[in-house]
């Protein structure tokens, strides 16, 4: 069934990450030579430490923390749709964000602390809402965790739409590019802001690998055998939550990488948590790092925000996974 | 029987909401488990079986009264201390589990795992092993669940449930939905089990000769309540089925349940 054993994929994974952050900051609208790097050249090396580097680091970043919280929601809610993006989690920070954005006008330099907080509280918020649904009515699982989401994204887009509407024209194009997710970041404050709360996120998945893959047979046999399902899902959610939240508050709802990352690994590496969290981890960020390379390449000089590139890929699978799906979930 | 009980309930409620607005109530009821003993349930649909094995696992909490593992009430006990003592192979389970047999049958070592531990340890490795020749499936160990037929992954389920290396067994209609043949193979099982490790077991099932096969005594769940409970010719007699179903029973051999009267 599987070509490779588990763990040597994930040692190909490791390899692929490494390449990808290593290769993608020499790539762009402008390409950079090693030899310009090694020579020294001013221009050159700018554009590496300031503006790709970081760039790719968050991507890397950013991409491992929503495939993270991907793999950690659908084995949660064992359906295979869940992601932070349909849950209505990522709207739900982002919602936060913009409220935020909103009035930090006068704040000035608390800006990000203020938007992250902000970013936490929708996350923490929208996944209170669709988790509390879901777990009330039991049956029909499936159905009622992704309907859930879909209210709590209507009510955040129709909410996020109002907050615009109230904006001046600036505040308004800033909120609207912000909302299309985007990685373009000049220096590492994000990158070193989203590191503590991804790994948090990737920890909590670890401490719980058996957990997790005793609730592949579903939560009365994974309670059986002694798993306390409301004490995991807590714990679960809360770590996805803030890594998603710290998430949105730097780089804005980005969709659909923790819906196709996860689906793709499980076929590499298999379902051992313990392996596949990791996976999830380095193939989201690799993913992410090369949509971004794309993504400020094929339009350049334009630089096409990340978001609408990974929506675009990510809707058509959504439909595609919704339509082979086998079984109830 | 001088020992204590390995499961006793006292003044045992449960109150279940149903669907919609009816809720029902499970008990009050008393009942005590002998150590080595099988009792078998059988009841008609929605007497409350699933919620009194539930109940009995310690996977519902009582609404009220209290239940007891040789004498230490479940309230002062964890998830995982449960598990160490009573394993449940309940009824209904994901159609769909992306496992094979000895990964399934690995996991049912959870309660014994640690946190920190990476892998399982050569003791866990045994017990494994233990249960996948216990339960006979050494020959299909390493395929897929997925891949088996309806009976040899309830068999799996039940090697899952051995692993934990529990002193209770209980199970939710191990039989309903499985062939003649295989439906024989799962009782024969549990037969050689109990007989042979002395493990303590509990099932509800809707096979009455089943019932009267295994249970050393048979509990009759009637709308939540006790409707009888003693030896199996007794509880499983033509005149006791047919009061506890509603419906004609006719008197079959001795040492058989009573069959249902298809007759007018």
């Amino acid at each position: 069934m599987r070509p490779l054993r588990p763990r040597s994929a994930l040692a190909l994974l490791g390899l692929v990450w490494l390449a990808v952050a290593l290769g993608a900051p020499l790539l762009g609208s402008q390409p950079i030579g090693l030899s310009d790097l090694l020579r020294g050249d001013p221009t050159a090396l700018a554009i590496f430490w300031q503006l790709r580097l970081p760039r790719v680091l968050l991507a890397l970043l950013a991409g491992g923390a929503l495939a993270t919280a991907g793999l950690g929601f659908q084995t949660l809610f064992r359906n295979p749709l869940a992601e932070p993006y349909t849950l209505g989690v990522a709207g739900g920070a982002a919602l936060g964000a913009v409220l935020a954005l909103r009035v930090s006008e006068g704040l000035g330099a608390l800006g990000l602390p203020l938007v992250a907080l902000a970013s936490f509280a929708g996350a923490l918020g929208a996944t209170a809402l669709v988790a509390g649904v879901a777990i009330r009515r039991r049956e029909g699982e499936t159905g009622t965790l992704l309907l859930a989401g879909i209210g709590v994204s209507l009510s955040t887009s129709a909410l996020i739409l109002f907050v615009q509407y109230l904006a001046d024209a600036t505040q308004t194009f800033r909120m609207v590019r912000w909302m299309m997710g985007g990685l373009a970041v000049v220096g590492y404050r994000e990158v070193l802001w989203l590191l503590p709360w991804t790994l948090l996120g990737l920890a909590a998945l670890l401490a719980a690998r058996w957990d997790l893959n005793l609730l592949l047979a579903g939560e009365e046999i994974a309670a059986s055998r002694g798993v306390d399902i409301p004490r995991l899902r807590l714990r679960i959610l809360i770590a996805t939550s803030l890594m998603i939240g710290a998430l949105v508050a730097v780089a804005g709802p980005i969709g659909f990488v923790g819906l196709m990352v996860p689906h793709a690994l499980r076929r590499l590496v298999g379902h051992d948590h313990l392996i596949l969290a990791p996976a999830c981890l380095l193939g989201g960020g690799a993913f992410l790092a090369l949509a971004d390379l794309a993504a400020r390449t094929v339009m350049a000089p334009a630089d096409l925000p990340v978001g609408v590139l990974t929506a675009l890929l990510g809707g058509p699978f959504f439909l595609v996974l919704l339509a082979v799906r086998r079984g109830r979930g | 029987m001088n020992e204590p009980p390995v499961l006793a309930a006292r003044g045992l409620v449960r109150e279940e909401r149903g669907r919609g607005n009816a809720g029902w109530t499970l008990g009050p009821l008393d009942l005590d488990i002998a150590a080595g003993e099988c009792l078998a349930l059988v009841g008609p649909n929605g007497a409350g079986k699933t919620t009194l094995l539930r109940s009995l696992a310690g996977l519902r909490r009582p609404s009220r009264g209290d239940v007891a593992h040789r004498g230490r009430s479940f309230e002062g006990l964890s998830r995982r201390d449960l598990a160490r003592r009573i394993a449940y192979v309940p009824q209904v389970r994901p159609a769909s589990v992306p496992l094979t047999v000895r990964e399934a049958v690995e996991l049912g070592r959870y309660p014994h795992l640690s946190r920190f531990q990476l892998a399982p340890s050569a003791a866990d490795h045994r017990a494994v092993d233990q249960a996948l020749a216990a339960a006979g499936i050494e020959a299909f160990a390493d395929r897929p669940l997925d891949e088996l037929s309806g009976g040899e992954r309830q068999m799996a389920w039940i090697a899952a449930a051995l692993a934990q290396e529990a002193e209770v067994l209980i199970l939710d209609e191990p039989t309903t939905h499985l062939d003649p043949r295989h439906q024989r193979d799962v009782a024969g099982l549990l037969h050689r089990l109990h007989r042979e490790t002395g493990v303590t077991v509990l099932l509800a099932t809707h096979d009455l000769d089943l019932a009267g096969m295994l249970g050393d005594r048979v509990l009759a769940l009637r709308a939540g309540r006790i409707f009888s409970l003693g030896p199996p010719r007794e509880v499983l007699a033509a005149e006791s089925l047919a009061a506890l179903f509603d419906a004609p029973f006719r008197a079959v051999s001795e040492g058989r349940a009573a069959r249902l009267s298809l007759a007018p």
